[in-house]
């Protein structure tokens, strides 16, 4: 077995002084070129823990390693945020060379960068547009394609597809598919989607809120290339959504807050103010 | 340019709208458009010019029933214009007032923003001068004065002082608050990137702070024109200032006039001019 590329041990967050238990007792590890997902309703920590891989924010308790070392921002790790969070006053190239310059490019070779990968992502005639040009999907583009430019040994995602709608969305999924098998770079993901996570990952890792803690990892067996075969109708596909929905049923039943619950999944896209 | 380019992608589309029947076609529209757009102009620019006529009538009247010492005849203040302007009075007294409004507030601009910057990046030094700040901002610039008077005297050291503490802290506020409310989401999304202090405040911070700046300037000018006129009108009398309480002393109200046209216009101008500079550094904002 191939070394773990992130490995979090008996993770734990505090805010507010200690007042509020944001995570408990997080441990898994990602293989390296490996899909995992966070899944999880809102309140159980799954943006903490994304930010706490990405070097941002430190956990009062346990250990976080990534390639071997204490998590810091930087190029091995990029980030796909809900929001495409692009500089609205540069231009779709300028955006990404904003990071290609972070990495230490230089100005002739961060152009061409730029334009490359925004043909990767089929955008690369408003390579001179403005953010606000663009319509929220294909913001959400160049924002996967500035994380991919600084070739990240790691992709974080933050709910990326959630604010698009939901065409948008199933055209973006089958593109970062696509993407992953070319560069088999790992990818956490986090959504609140259980379709999305079966759809897209290797690995599920469900949360439950309050404190955020690991309520089961889920391997999802299903054959590849998944662009290719739709697994949505498979039997196997059908079998772990029911698990994993079986599995939340469970965590209400618990008395985990029930009407939190029952909001929790459809609402989340709401209470997240969009930039 | 790529904005054309997806103009022009989207022109064919329209064409074939235009083609079907019962429809509008996408010219049409935009004459129509261009037809009620043409139609408001004229309304504005219409009552605008009948406005100021009104003005004009009302001030022969009040001449007329009052008396020149209330109210001078338009005609007699244009007369005294051609005649200030003509004799080098007008020019000499406007350069000396843009001298003093010119360094007075380049000066302002320079160390406020560099201060704004300051205390709005440290967060430490923001707070422990903050009260500091408030309080020099509240106090009015007039009772100032006298302690300008006595540390810079009467001429123009004293008034380019006047002027710029009168402007120094709209610039330094509307900086300072600039920073800080920097988008938060787009700072975390460098930090995630890895960038450092440095490169958060030049590539983030200070573009989207920039509005901010931008419009504190506007307020300095505006500022800086008034601070001028008080300058020049408690201290040695000089300049625009210096005409006006020359003329509103001797009761030559026609003259007075002249003046008041002339910082007017001035005033007006540098307005119109931040306002430009303004527009043109935040056109990558949303236009509504």
């Amino acid at each position: 077995m191939t070394e773990p590329l992130i490995s979090l041990k008996q993770v734990g967050k505090l805010f507010g002084d200690g007042l509020v238990r944001a995570l408990s007792d997080i441990s898994f590890d990602v293989r390296p070129g490996e899909f995992i997902s966070l899944v999880g309703p809102s309140g159980c920590g799954k943006t903490t823990l994304l930010r706490i891989i990405n070097g941002l924010i430190e956990p009062e308790e346990g250990t976080v390693s990534v390639m071997g070392g204490k998590p810091t921002p930087g190029p091995d790790l990029a980030m796909v945020f809900q929001s495409a969070r692009l500089l609205p006053w540069r231009t779709v190239a300028g955006n990404i060379e904003f990071v290609l310059a972070l990495r230490g490019f230089e100005r002739k070779e961060q152009r061409q960068r730029a334009l490359a990968l925004l043909g990767a992502v089929g955008l690369r005639e408003f390579a001179g547009a403005f953010p606000h040009q663009l319509s929220g999907g294909m913001q959400q583009r160049v924002g996967l394609a500035r994380a991919l430019a600084v070739e990240p040994k790691v992709l974080l995602m933050d709910e990326p597809f959630a604010a698009l709608d939901a065409m948008t969305r199933e055209v973006l999924r089958k593109e970062l598919l696509q993407m992953w098998a070319r560069r088999r770079m790992a990818i956490v993901f986090v959504t609140h989607d259980i379709d999305e996570a079966v759809l897209l990952s290797q690995r599920i890792v469900l949360l439950r809120p309050r404190p955020g803690r690991i309520d089961e990892i889920v391997d999802v067996d299903l054959p590849e290339p998944r662009w290719e075969n739709d697994p949505r109708t498979s039997p196997a596909f059908a079998a772990l959504r029911s698990h994993l929905w079986d599995r939340i049923h469970a965590m209400a039943r618990d008395g985990e807050a029930l009407e939190e619950l029952a909001g929790a999944f459809p609402m989340e896209v709401i209470e997240k103010p969009e930039r | 340019m790529t904005e054309e380019s997806a103009k022009s992608s989207l022109a064919p589309l329209e064409a074939a709208a235009a083609t079907r029947p019962g429809m509008v076609s996408a010219a049409e529209l935009e004459v129509r458009g261009h037809k009620r757009r043409r139609r408001e102009d004229t309304l504005v620019i219409g009552a605008q010019i009948l406005i100021g006529l009104a003005v004009l009538a009302g001030m022969y009247l009040l001449n007329a029933t009052s008396g020149k010492l209330f109210m001078p005849r338009p005609d007699d203040v244009l007369a005294q214009s051609i005649k200030l302007w003509s004799d080098g009075t007008m020019i000499r007294a406007l350069g000396e007032s843009l001298t003093v409004l010119v360094f007075g507030f380049v000066i302002s601009a320079v160390t406020g923003i560099a201060l704004g910057v300051f205390l709005g990046g440290f967060r430490v030094f923001g707070r422990v001068l903050d009260p500091f700040v408030n309080a020099l901002n509240s106090t009015p610039g007039a009772a100032f004065i006298p302690l300008i008077i006595v540390w810079f005297g009467l001429y123009t050291e004293a008034k380019v002082v006047l002027v710029w503490n009168a402007a120094f802290f709209p610039i330094l506020i509307n900086t300072a608050a600039g920073i800080v409310n920097a988008d938060r989401e787009l700072v975390e999304m460098g930090r995630a990137f890895g960038a450092k202090r440095a490169a958060l405040f030049w590539n983030v911070m200070l573009p989207d702070a920039l509005p901010s700046i931008l419009s504190g300037l506007r307020i300095g000018a505006a500022i800086s024109t008034v601070g001028t006129v008080i300058a020049e009108l408690t201290m040695a009398q000089s300049g625009l200032g210096g005409l006006l309480a020359q003329a509103g002393n001797r009761f030559q109200m026609d003259k007075y006039f002249a003046v008041v046209i002339v910082l007017m216009a001035l005033g007006t101008t540098i307005t119109a001019a931040l306002r430009y500079a303004e527009s043109r550094i935040g056109r990558w904002r949303v236009s509504l």
